[in-house]
C-alpha cells in the first residue's frame, strides 16, 4: 500500500501548504472588519440608557480602545492560544458558539449533498442517455426551476404545504422537537446520536426535524450537479472506450457505470466538493427559515450587529473546511482515476 | 504562531463530545402546563445588567429574580398595561416613605428564600443594590434617573429591614427599583464566584442565577432556548401562590412567518413580534386572542439634526412636519395598528395637557408646507438623504418610500439609506446623519423624563440634537416638583416648546400586537415590552 502512504504525505504537504493561505484569510478578515462602518460598542450599548460611560466600557471589554496593528497582534496571540474572543451577541465564547454550532450545519448539510446528489447523478445520467428527448427537457425544467427558486421561497413553501397545510412535519423550530429529550452528545449529528443511545422513535424525531431544510437546500444544488453529470456523461459516452465497450458487447450496466459513469465523475466531484463549502456558509436563509442553530445563520447575525469575534471565527472556520473539502476532494480523484496524484 | 488545528470533522467531533456534558432528560410536563413562546430575537445573558443584553433577556430576568417592589397593573382602554402609579412590595412586605420623600424604608417579606433555600436578607438587598450603582454595569445608568447613585443611600436598619435615602425628593427613584435591573441576588452565592477583578460576579451571573425569583432555570442554550421550571415556594406574586405555568419554553424562531405558522397551529402559545400584516390576518380569522396595546412607553420619530443645514431652519423643519404623508405611512407601515400622534385639533393653538408623547396639530399640507420652505429661504426644495435602519426595515422601508414620493412634490430630493444596525447607531452617535427615522423607549414614561433624555444635551439620545436653554431648564425644573397642577403647567411649557421648535416629529405609538392561544389569560403589556410569564395563565 504504498500508493496510500504517498498518498497520505502529499496531503499533508498539501495542507502545510495552505497555511499562508489561511493567515491571509485571518488577517484579511480581521482588517476588513475593522474598515467596515459601524461601531459595535456604540450598538451594544443600546439599553434605554447607555450612554458615553457605557459605549467606552464595551469598548474597553472588546479591547476596541486599541489602535488597530495592536488589536491586531492580540488577536493573532489568542487565535495561538486556541481563543477565538468572546460574542457579545450570545455572550459566549466564540469557540464555544462555533462547536455548538458547526454539527448542526454539517448534519444539514451533509444530507442536503447526499439528497440532492442520489437525485443528481442519475437525472444527469439519464439526461445524457437520452439527449433531446422529452426526459432530458424533463430534467432540465425541473433543474431549472430549482435554481429559480431560491432557497427561503421554497423552504417556506415547504413549511405552508407539510406543516401548516398538511401537518404531515414537525413545527420548523430547529433541530428537535422542544419537548424530547435529547440523547447523550457523542457526534453531535443528532440523527447519529439518537442511534447510538438506541433511541429510534428520537432517531425518527431528528430525521423528520432534518428532511424539510435539507430537501430545500438540495432542489438548489440539484442542477449544477445534474447538469454538470450530464455533460460530463455526453463527453465520456462519445468517447472512444465507450464505442470500444459497446463493440465488444459488454453489458448495458458495464458500459454505462463502470466505463462510462466512473470516467465522468470526476469534475462531479470537483462541484459536489465546491457546492459542500458553499452551502455550508451560504444555506443561512435555509437556517433562519427554519431556526436551525447553524453556523451561518449565527455569522450573519454577528455581521448585522458589527460583532467582531464571531464573523471573523466564521471565516476562518470557512476557510479551514474548504481546505479540507479541497484536500478530500483531491484524495477521491486519486480513487476515482489513478492516473490523477495530488502534488 | 501556532493556529488552531482544525482535524478532520469525526475528531473535532469526537471532543466535542467529551468536552460537552450530557443534557439529563428532563422530567415531562403536559403540554398544558407548559408555555411556549416563541420570539425573533434571543436571550444572550441570564444577568439583564450585562450590557449588550437583549429585550428577551429582561423578560427572562423579572421571573427568575425578584425586586424589591414590581409594578401594578391597570386597564387602559380594555387592556392590562403596568401601572406606574401602583407600585407594590415584591420582596418588600411594606415599604414607607418619608413625609419629605427622602427616606424609603422597605421591610422584607419573612417567608421569602432565595431558590437554593437560603432566606432573603437585608444584608443581600444592600449588596445587590450596591452592585448596581457601583459595578460597571447597565444598572448604574438606569438608577441614576431616580437620584440613585452610591452605595452609602442604602443602610441595614436590622435583618429584614433596608432604608434609602435620596439627595432630593426623587419621584423616580421609588419606580426605578422596580425596573429590570434592581433585582435582588443571593449576596452569599454570588460572592463565592466573585474574583479579585470581578468583585460583583457578573461573568459567573451572566451564566448562572442566583435570584429568588418564580422561574428557575432548567436549560440555557443562548442564541436558541432557555427552559424555566416553576419556583414552587415562590409567592410573590399578587394571588398569593407560584407562577401558573410549571415549565416555560422562550425559544428564538427567527423568521416572523414561521412564528405566526406556529401559534396558528397551536405549538406555540404566545408571540408578540409578529409582523403587522400576519397580526392582521390571523385577528380576521378569529381563532386566536389578539391583544394589541399602543406601546404607550415608546415614540417613533422622524427626526432632523437640529446642528445641521438646512434642519437648522425652524422653518424648514415645520415644512417637513406638514409635508410627511401621515395616513400613508401609517397604513403603509403598521396597517394602521398603533396610536396616531399626528392629526391632533388644539382649539387656541395651546396644548391640551401636560402629557408627553403628545398627539400635535400637523397633517400633510403642501401649500402650508411650500409656504414654510418659503419663508426658510429655500423655495426651490433641497437635496438630503433619509436613513432608517436594517433591523426595522419592515415598517420603515415604505415608511421611507412615501416620504421621498411626498417631498419630492415640495421640491425635496431625498435619497434614501437603509443602514446596517451597528452602522446607524454609530452614525446617530457622532451625529452625522441630517434626516431619518427611529424609535425610542422609556422604561419610566413622565413627561419630565422624556424631555431630560431625549432633548437635552449633546449625547446620542437626543436624536435632533435640539439644544433649548428653556426646554433644559424646565425639564429639570419638573424632575423635583412635588405639586402636580404646576408639574402639569410645565408640562405643557414643554410641549408647547417642543411643536414650535419641531426639532423632531412623533409620527405614532406602535401597536404591541400579542398574539396567543385563546386558552391564555392575564396577559399585561409590561414597560419592558416583553411576555412576564408569571402574568399568564391557562383557562
Amino acid at each position: 500500500m504504498t500508493g496510500l502512504g504517498a498518498t497520505m504525505v502529499r496531503a499533508g504537504r498539501r495542507l502545510l501548504s495552505s497555511l499562508p493561505a489561511l493567515f491571509g484569510v485571518l488577517v484579511f478578515t480581521f482588517l476588513l472588519m475593522r474598515v467596515l462602518p459601524g461601531d459595535p460598542a456604540v450598538f451594544f450599548a443600546s439599553g434605554p440608557n447607555a450612554g458615553k460611560e457605557e459605549i467606552e466600557q464595551i469598548r474597553k471589554q472588546m479591547g476596541l480602545d486599541k489602535s488597530v496593528p495592536e488589536q491586531l497582534v492580540f488577536y493573532l496571540s489568542d487565535i495561538g492560544h486556541g481563543n477565538l474572543g468572546r460574542s457579545m451577541m450570545t455572550g459566549q465564547p466564540v469557540l464555544k458558539d462555533l462547536r455548538e454550532r458547526l454539527p448542526a450545519s454539517l448534519e444539514l448539510t451533509f444530507t442536503a449533498l447526499l439528497i440532492a446528489l442520489i437525485a443528481a447523478v442519475p437525472l444527469g445520467v439519464v439526461a445524457a442517455l437520452r439527449p433531446g428527448s422529452a426526459i432530458d427537457h424533463g430534467v432540465r425544467l425541473f433543474c431549472a426551476l430549482g435554481v429559480c427558486v431560491p432557497t427561503f421561497v421554497s423552504g417556506l413553501l415547504l413549511i405552508y404545504v407539510f406543516y401548516y397545510l398538511l401537518g404531515l412535519s414537525p413545527d420548523p423550530t430547529g433541530r428537535i422537537d422542544v419537548f424530547t429529550s435529547l440523547p447523550p452528545q457523542r457526534t453531535g449529528f443528532l440523527s447519529i446520536d439518537f442511534l447510538l443511545a438506541g433511541d429510534i422513535e428520537g432517531w425518527w424525531a431528528a430525521c423528520r426535524q432534518l428532511i424539510l431544510p435539507a430537501v430545500s437546500m438540495a432542489l438548489f444544488v440539484i442542477a449544477p450537479l445534474a447538469r454538470i453529470t450530464r455533460a460530463s456523461m455526453l463527453v465520456s459516452l462519445g468517447s472512444d472506450f465507450v464505442r470500444t465497450a459497446r463493440s465488444v458487447g459488454l453489458s448495458w450496466h458495464k458500459v454505462v457505470v463502470t466505463y462510462a459513469l466512473r470516467n465522468a465523475i470526476l469534475p462531479v466531484i470537483t462541484i459536489a466538493g465546491i457546492v459542500f463549502s458553499t452551502m455550508l456558509g451560504a444555506n443561512v436563509l435555509v437556517e433562519k427559515v427554519f431556526s436551525w442553530p447553524g453556523v451561518a445563520s449565527y455569522a450573519l447575525d454577528a455581521l448585522l450587529s458589527s460583532d467582531y469575534a464571531p464573523v471573523q471565527g466564521f471565516v476562518l472556520l470557512m476557510a479551514s473546511i474548504f481546505v479540507l473539502v479541497n484536500l478530500v476532494v483531491d484524495i477521491c480523484y486519486g480513487i476515482a482515476d489513478p492516473r490523477v496524484s495530488i502534488g | 504562531m501556532r493556529f488552531v488545528s482544525f482535524r478532520p470533522a469525526s475528531s473535532v467531533l469526537a471532543i466535542t463530545a467529551l468536552l460537552l456534558i450530557a443534557a439529563a432528560p428532563s422530567q415531562a410536563q403536559t403540554r398544558a402546563e407548559t408555555l411556549r413562546y416563541v420570539t425573533g430575537a434571543s436571550v444572550n445573558t441570564l444577568d439583564p445588567n450585562i450590557p449588550g443584553s437583549t429585550r428577551e433577556s429582561f423578560a427572562l430576568s423579572m421571573s427568575t429574580y425578584d425586586r424589591l417592589v414590581a409594578f401594578g397593573r391597570k386597564q387602559l382602554n380594555g387592556k392590562w398595561v403596568f401601572d406606574l402609579d401602583k407600585i407594590t412590595g415584591e420582596l418588600a412586605e411594606s415599604y414607607d416613605v418619608s413625609p419629605d420623600g427622602l427616606k424609603l424604608t422597605f421591610r422584607l417579606r419573612k417567608d421569602a428564600k432565595f431558590q437554593d433555600g437560603t432566606p432573603v436578607t437585608a444584608e443581600d438587598v444592600k449588596w445587590s443594590l450596591d452592585r448596581c450603582v457601583t459595578a460597571p454595569i447597565l444598572g448604574k445608568a438606569q438608577l441614576l434617573t431616580g437620584s440613585l447613585t452610591s452605595a452609602d443611600q442604602f443602610k441595614v436598619i436590622d435583618p429584614l429591614t433596608i432604608e434609602v435615602t435620596l439627595p432630593k425628593p426623587d419621584k423616580l427613584a421609588l419606580p426605578n427599583l422596580a425596573t429590570v435591573y434592581p433585582m435582588i441576588i443571593n449576596s452569599k452565592l454570588a460572592k463565592e464566584h466573585a474574583t479579585a477583578e470581578d468583585p460583583w460576579a457578573t461573568a459567573w451571573l451572566k451564566e448562572h442565577t442566583a435570584g429568588s425569583g418564580a422561574y428557575v432555570i432548567e436549560t440555557f442554550k443562548p442564541g436558541e432556548q432557555v427552559i424555566i421550571k416553576r419556583n414552587e415556594d415562590w409567592n410573590r406574586g399578587t394571588p398569593d401562590k407560584p407562577a401558573f405555568f410549571k415549565r416555560v419554553i422562550v425559544q428564538s424562531v427567527p423568521e416572523p412567518a414561521t412564528r405566526a405558522n406556529l401559534v396558528e397551529r397551536g405549538d406555540a402559545d404566545i408571540v408578540v413580534d409578529l409582523q403587522a400584516s400576519d397580526v392582521q390576518s390571523l385577528e380576521a380569522k378569529g381563532k386566536l386572542k389578539v391583544v394589541s396595546t399602543p406601546q404607550y412607553n415608546s415614540i417613533t420619530f422622524v427626526s432632523m439634526n437640529n446642528q445641521i443645514p438646512p434642519f437648522d431652519n425652524v422653518n424648514v423643519r415645520r415644512a417637513i412636519a406638514f409635508a410627511l404623508p401621515y395616513d400613508d405611512m401609517f397604513k403603509a407601515a403598521l396597517f394602521g395598528r398603533g396610536a396616531p400622534l399626528f392629526g391632533a385639533t388644539w382649539p387656541d393653538g395651546k396644548p391640551l395637557n401636560g402629557i408627553y408623547p403628545f398627539q400635535a396639530p400637523v397633517k400633510t399640507d403642501l401649500d402650508k408646507a411650500r409656504e414654510y420652505l418659503k419663508a426658510a429661504g429655500l423655495p426651490e426644495g433641497f437635496s438630503t438623504t433619509f436613513s432608517f435602519n436594517v433591523g426595522q426595515a419592515s415598517t420603515a422601508e415604505p415608511m421611507a418610500a412615501l416620504v421621498k414620493e411626498s417631498l419630492a412634490k415640495i421640491g425635496i430630493k431625498v435619497d434614501i439609506q437603509k443602514l446596517p444596525d451597528a452602522q446607524m447607531s454609530t452614525q446617530i452617535n457622532e451625529k452625522k446623519l441630517p434626516f431619518f427615522t427611529e424609535g425610542i423607549v422609556a422604561w419610566l414614561p413622565s413627561t419630565d423624563y422624556f424631555y431630560r433624555n431625549f432633548y437635552t444635551g449633546n449625547q446620542r439620545w437626543n436624536y435632533s440634537s435640539i439644544s433649548n436653554p428653556e426646554l433644559v431648564a424646565i425639564a429639570q425644573e419638573a424632575r423635583f416638583e412635588p405639586d402636580k397642577a404646576k408639574y402639569e403647567e410645565d408640562g405643557r411649557k414643554l410641549n408647547a416648546i417642543h411643536f414650535s421648535e419641531m426639532p423632531q416629529i412623533p409620527l405614532w405609538q406602535p401597536n404591541q400586537d400579542a398574539v396567543m392561544a385563546s386558552s391564555i389569560e392575564g396577559y399585561t403589556y409590561e414597560f419592558h415590552r416583553q411576555v412576564d410569564y408569571r402574568d399568564v395563565s391557562r383557562k
